[in-house]
């Protein structure tokens, strides 16, 4: 309650909420109608059992037992045709709410680079999996609800004037007692949500980053503190949901004290008066038995759907949760990729790069780069010491990231959203940190092309396979855990050299490998060279370094090129 | 069923009291629940008949009417306490299942380790704990309170109604209830099971989406991951569809139930009251009695809908909560060690063996560099030394104790891969020694030349991106190694330790952990010059 909240001419949760229902409002409403149908149904249910009991003891008028049952079961059977229909409807409705959202944050997270104000990936996955899950429970439970609330209570509340003022009249008191209460229920329960969804979102990240660092954890004998500190989250995302339920159950059970008072009232009064104790509250010669059994079967049911809305109200706390972190989601700029990552037909033209007065802004850093021109074929080293912005120009001339100032052209093109993707089909690339998929190996190198003889040895790649326990069809860690760093880069280099590239970009592609086995990478490289295709490598390694026609000097403070 | 039992076995081990207690009182709400609608109804009907015979005055309305006030109030303070009960008491079961994953986890042999793909391992730890918070809440307490329950009223509408009333309830819910519930469970099972792990494999393949998307732009596979997502999402979607479906005919199937048991109790009494064979005012208690107990079968539509999902989740959960006993470990060793390999020898199964007969003594202070081509066993000398390996013959040791008889971590290895962690650079450091104050980190990072760059960052507080992102490949390298240099170990274990790093600041590096650590044996993998220039004593492998 103390944060400052932005005000805001409509709550941007709520808009969102509305925005992503609006596709569906149809459905929502008919299925809601028709559980509202079924609700009132109730009515004549009730008044057939009322006349049984009335017939029972007066014997005369009212319902034989016979036609009571029948009509009972009758009025079942109806009923639950209509539920069973207007459930299907509403959730096949919340399924293409869901669906269709989960389609949008993965198309856009696909195209995005960089973190998102929500985290990393194991909170991106908690938005796009488990949390949107939670606008089904407010459609399918809350929105039909809302509409048995609108309608039930008050059909029953003129029967209940039409058949005693007195009971009519506790249920005019009991009645909106109940949402006034609610009102103040639901902003404790709205916090409380949020907070719930936060802590979800940020155990997955914390695990998701420790998992997959646990070999490591618990070399530092760091394991047991691990498992403490997600002991102490874990129990928070236990005290935070606690907190939620809670407050979910303390409402219905306000609600259901409110109902249980309101009917053991009338049951009371109807008592009294059928027992010619009382003698007010009812109109004419006071109420009849089956008026009396009527009432009474009725009084639950005027309390039910404000029942079912309240049990329904933390439902629609944690869909309006998740919808301001949707709307926290998309507010965001996210810096985008060029192009779109597809494969296209490579772009023409001989593969010639030319950087003019390129400029990037990291943070409060401006990296100013060389303007640099370099020919098919060229073998360039990007040199300069660590942090001053190697990978961050390979990047830009892979079309990674997009330059604050300058411009890049390849293959005789600006390098822009048209070009970028068939720019990429000319390009190898070798990251300094390997990532895998989960899939196989041989996915994550040829992305399921069969691994060729000469791959293989062209990349030392023989005994690597050997020594893994299913070969190619290993399944890795995400960082390639199961292989020394130095086998990692192999993969990575056989990956470059199975897309046939014309341009090869590596980032510190001899890194962790011992002379011999840098050497036979530096040879894959330049025999690749050989061929025709241009080599831009970010180095230290004055061997590799020595073995290149041009060297680009990358300086914190400006560069410059000298060949 | 085995397995769920087994799971609701293990979740009560811990919290045995608070279940046994939400079990008694869902019984209690359950019980109360009927008796307040029994005898409201009872009420009416003989009230209404007293008045029609004119002895309304002699009718003892006032026990009855504050019976049912008693009832009214009390029912809801217990829902209340048992609903607040079982919830908190689930809810801490889980957590504790979590972490007792997370602890089996981090029991598994090194090579199993490293191939852990972290999303995968969140889906076990995350999801499948979260799909068995049902087993109690929406299977074995309803059930077995719904069972008593069951009994009782049988009992005591025999008594109070007629026997052949209580029966026909009693039978209709019982067999109907179960029934629906094995059909349900049988036709659900397989689409449930599959919709969660579709919804599984949604998760894990998303995250290979965000983490992996620049190298999948780069190589056009980006649309060709979206597709695998999105098959995942479809897979889910249908499954779920047949889930709800099934779930749908369930709850179908126990409203039917519950509508053919209240209208045989209306029957059934009915005709014994026409009959003159017992007062309506009875019938009526039958009646109002198999209405309240619709609320012993109506929650088990969700165990249908969960079944599957509960299922294959106690399974993977049961499977991975399975520790080995180790044996008592010796805490960490003080003082200056000195790390001695005699006669060692290595092999994964039954393959040609990575080391043999390996005899290596490091003393307190001094520095060995291991050399030799990829693949020779550089890495296996240095996790064997690190206790992560066991090796087949020959023992490692640390002065005179083997080096696996201690608490992981004993000695302290950078491996080739750095693991950092998203949080900020502080964190990162403390994860090897949370008590380190500020100026210790910082001279830390001034041993590894980093204080300035971090400095430049932002200092301390500067935030990482996941796995560290945000550090060059040089940075990385400085930064573990300043959390290696924190622990202060008496043994060093270095696997290429200055790789991504220009010659000046490896010599600044290597000199400020010899400075960091004068009493520390050392062990390097090297094959860098500026390595085995650091060495005291070079080792061809």
């Amino acid at each position: 309650m103390t944060r400052p909240k932005k005000r805001r001419p409509v709550a941007p949760d709520r808009q969102r909420l509305k925005t992503l229902l609006a596709g569906e409002n149809r459905a929502i409403k008919l299925a809601s109608y028709m559980t509202a149908a079924s609700a009132l149904l109730w009515l004549p249910q009730a008044a057939v059992v009322a006349g049984v009991f009335a017939r029972l003891l007066t014997g005369e008028g009212g319902v034989t037992v016979l036609t009571g049952v029948i009509a009972f079961l009758g009025f079942a059977a109806l009923r639950l045709m209509l539920n069973y229909l207007a459930e299907g409807l509403l959730f096949r409705a919340g399924q293409n709410i869901v669906t269709r959202t989960r389609q949008e944050i993965l198309v856009r997270e696909a195209n995005s680079l960089g973190t998102s104000p929500l985290g990393g990936p194991g909170a991106l996955a908690a938005l796009a999996g488990e949390k949107l899950d939670a606008l089904l429970p407010y459609i399918t439970r809350y929105a039909p609800a809302q509409t048995r609330v609108m309608t039930v209570p008050f059909a029953i509340l003129a029967i209940a004037f039409w058949q005693s003022w007195a009971v009519g009249l506790v249920f005019v008191i009991a009645g909106p007692l109940i949402p006034v209460f609610m009102a103040l229920v639901g902003y404790a329960a709205k916090e409380a949500s949020e907070r719930q969804m936060q802590e979800i979102g940020s155990l997955g990240d914390l695990l998701v980053d420790r998992l997959a660092a646990l070999a490591d954890i618990r070399l530092l004998g760091a394991a047991p503190r691990l498992i403490e500190r997600f002991e102490q989250a874990a129990d928070d995302l236990r005290d935070r949901t606690m907190a939620v339920l809670r407050i979910a159950f303390l409402s219905s059970t306000v609600l259901e004290l409110f109902a249980a008072l309101g009917v053991a009232m009338v049951a009371v009064w109807v008592g009294f008066s059928l027992l010619g104790e009382l003698s007010w509250g009812a109109y004419g010669g006071g109420i009849t038995p089956w008026g009396g059994i009527f009432l009474l079967l009725l009084a639950p049911d005027y309390f039910q759907p404000l029942r079912d809305l309240s049990a329904a109200w933390h439902d629609k706390a944690a869909a309006l949760a998740v919808a301001g972190e949707l709307d926290a989601w998309q507010a965001h700029e996210a810096e985008t990729l060029l192009g779109t990552g597809d494969k296209v037909a490579p772009l023409a033209g001989p593969a010639r790069i030319r950087t003019s007065g390129l400029s990037v802004t990291r943070g409060s850093r401006v990296i100013a780069y060389p303007d640099a021109d370099i020919l098919p074929g060229a073998r360039v080293a990007l040199s300069g010491p660590s942090g001053a912005g190697k990978t961050t120009l390979l990047r830009v001339l892979a079309g990674l990231e997009r330059p604050s100032r300058g411009a890049v052209e390849v293959a005789g093109q600006a390098l822009s959203d048209d070009t970028a993707d068939a720019w990429r089909a000319r390009l190898g690339w070798m990251p300094q940190a390997p990532m895998f998929l989960g899939r196989s190996l041989r996915h994550n190198i040829a992305f399921g092309a069969p691994l060729s003889a000469d791959l293989i040895s062209d990349a030392a790649l023989k005994q690597v396979l050997a020594a893994l326990p299913k070969g190619d069809l290993t399944v890795l860690g995400e960082t390639g855990g199961g292989l020394s760093g130095g086998e990692a880069r192999r993969v990575m280099l056989a990956r470059a050299l199975a897309a046939r590239p014309d341009v090869v970009l590596a980032d510190e592609p001899t890194a962790d490998l011992d002379h011999e086995t840098a050497d036979r990478v530096t040879e894959a490289l330049l025999a690749l060279a050989d061929r025709g295709a241009t080599l831009i490598v970010a180095t230290h390694d004055a061997r590799l370094i020595a073995r290149m026609d041009q060297v680009i000097e990358i300086a914190p403070e400006g560069g410059r090129a000298h060949g | 069923m085995a397995k769920l039992w087994h799971i609701f076995c293990l979740m009560m081990r811990g919290e045995r009291r608070s279940l046994l207690r939400g079990l008694a009182l869902s019984a209690l709400v359950l019980i109360m629940g009927a008796s307040l609608l029994g005898l409201s109804g009872w009420f009416i009907v003989a009230a209404s008949a007293a008045g029609l015979a004119g002895v309304g005055a002699v009718f003892d309305v006032f026990r009855p009417s504050a019976m049912v006030r008693f009832l009214a109030v009390t029912r809801t303070a217990t829902r209340y306490g048992e609903r607040v009960l079982t919830h908190d008491a689930t809810l801490r079961a889980l957590a504790k299942l979590r972490v007792t994953l997370l602890a089996a986890l981090s029991t598994r042999s090194h090579d199993r380790l490293i191939r852990l793909r972290g999303a995968q391992a969140l889906n076990r730890i995350v999801a499948d704990v979260d799909a068995l918070d049902g087993v109690p809440l929406r299977l074995f307490l309803p059930l077995i309170a719904g069972g008593a329950t069951q009994v009782l009223a049988l009992a005591v509408l025999s008594w109070l109604v007629d026997w052949r009333v209580a029966v026909a309830v009693f039978g209709i819910f019982t067999l109907g209830g179960l029934g629906v519930v094995l059909w349900g469970v049988r036709g659900a099972r397989v689409p449930s099971r599959r919709a969660e792990s579709a919804a599984q494999a949604f998760r894990a393949r998303f995250i290979d989406l965000v983490s992996t998307r620049e190298d999948l732009a780069l190589y056009g596979q980006l649309p060709d991951q979206l597709v695998a997502c999105r098959d995942a999402e479809t897979r889910r979607q249908t499954a779920a569809t047949t889930t709800d479906l099934r779930e749908r005919q369930a709850g179908a199937a126990l409203m039917v139930v519950s509508a053919l048991a209240a209208a045989s109790a209306l029957w059934i009494g009915g005709t014994l009251a026409a009959a003159g064979e017992i007062t309506p005012a009875r019938a009526a208690i039958g009646f109002f009695t198999a209405l309240a107990l619709m609320e012993t079968v109506a929650p088990l539509r969700r165990a249908v809908a969960e079944i599957g999902r509960m299922i294959g989740a106690a399974r993977r959960v049961t499977a991975q909560t399975e520790m080995p006993d180790l044996p008592d470990a010796l805490p960490w060793p003080e003082g200056p060690q000195s790390l001695t390999f005699s006669s060692v020898t290595f092999a994964r199964g039954t393959a040609r063996p990575v080391l043999s007969d390996f005899n290596l003594t490091v003393a307190p202070g001094e520095w060995v560099a291991l050399k030799g081509p990829s693949g020779v066993g550089k890495s296996t000398v240095l996790l064997l030394a690190a206790g992560a390996l066991r090796q087949v013959n020959g023992e490692v040791c640390l002065n005179d104790q083997p080096v696996t008889a201690f608490l992981p971590g004993a000695t302290t290895l950078v491996g080739q891969r750095a693991a950092l962690i998203q949080g900020t650079i502080a964190e990162n450091l403390r994860l090897a020694a949370p008590e380190a104050t500020d100026e210790a980190l910082w001279a830390a990072l001034a041993a590894t030349a980093l204080d300035k760059v971090v400095a430049g960052k932002g200092g301390l507080d500067a935030r990482l991106g996941p796995r560290g992102a945000g550090l060059s490949g040089g940075e990385t390298r400085r930064l573990v190694l300043a959390r290696a240099i924190l622990r202060q170990p008496s043994v060093l274990l270095l696997d290429e330790p200055t790789e991504g790093l220009d010659t000046e600041t490896s010599d600044r590096v290597l000199a400020g952990i010899r400075a960091a650590l004068p009493e520390a044996a050392v062990l390097i993998a090297a094959h860098r010059a500026e390595e085995q220039g650091a060495a005291d004593r070079i080792l061809s492998l």
